[in-house]
């Protein structure tokens, strides 16, 4: 029974100078991935947010509005805008 | 890294969340009524640096048109009819020089009235100038 414990322990305490070694290896490496995981994460993030608000400010200008407001759906925007253009095209002068 | 993302992605909800349409008291007037088609173009762009905001109303019917143009008091039964109106009561005649005011449009074939909001003299130039450039671009 002495021994076993005395062969338990010795057991466990490699285990643990087996485990500590290998974490002093590779916790560095850990470290290194997680920063990368986590730059690159930001990474994407950043560009989404620059890729979308590249997209609204290009919606934004190439319109020749700002928004529409109408009483019934399924109205087209742009169509308004149109309206709006082609009642100045009339002539009237 | 969350608080990353959320201070990241903030600013972008915010903008998409922000484009609440402010409606013209013109507008909301007639956008209840059920025999009319009632549209406000914001910023309706005259040229590259002036903008206004145009607001549509269409008679869905030849009564809402006869209605429409006996309230504008429009006495034409063809063509186009402009006025300049009183920006808080459109159908009532100002001078040209009156600001702000709605330089309006009633187009009998179309069975619609488009306002067009004059507040500076850069807008009243640029409407004359969108008037004018389409004019000779059409001929």
């Amino acid at each position: 029974m002495e021994h076993k414990m005395t062969f338990d322990s010795i057991w466990e305490q490699e285990e643990r100078q087996s485990l500590q070694q290998r974490l002093r290896q590779d916790y560095p490496t850990w470290l290194r991935r997680r920063r990368q995981r986590r730059t690159a994460l930001a990474s994407i993030a950043v560009l989404a947010v620059a890729g979308l608000s590249i997209f609204n400010f290009q919606s934004s200008t190439s319109k020749d509005y700002d928004y529409v407001a109408c009483n019934r759906s399924g109205i087209a925007e742009g169509h308004w805008a149109k309206v709006a253009s082609n009642i100045l095209t009339i002539e009237t002068l | 890294m969350k608080r990353l993302l959320f201070i990241l992605l903030l600013p972008l909800a915010f903008l998409s969340c922000s484009r609440e349409v402010e409606e013209v008291p013109l507008y909301r007037q007639y956008a209840a009524r059920q025999d009319l088609t009632v549209a406000q173009v914001k910023g309706f762009q005259l040229c590259d640096t002036v903008k206004t905001d145009v607001v549509i109303l269409v008679a869905d019917d030849s009564a809402a048109w006869a209605s429409l143009k006996e309230e504008f008091d429009i006495r034409t039964s063809e063509g186009v009819t402009s006025w300049m109106g009183n920006i808080e009561q459109p159908a009532q005649r100002v001078k040209r020089s009156m600001r702000p005011a709605w330089r309006a449009m009633a187009v009998h074939d179309e069975r619609t009235i488009a306002f067009y909001r004059i507040d500076t003299e850069e807008q009243r130039e640029a409407l004359l100038d969108y008037q004018m450039n389409n004019l000779e671009n059409n001929k």
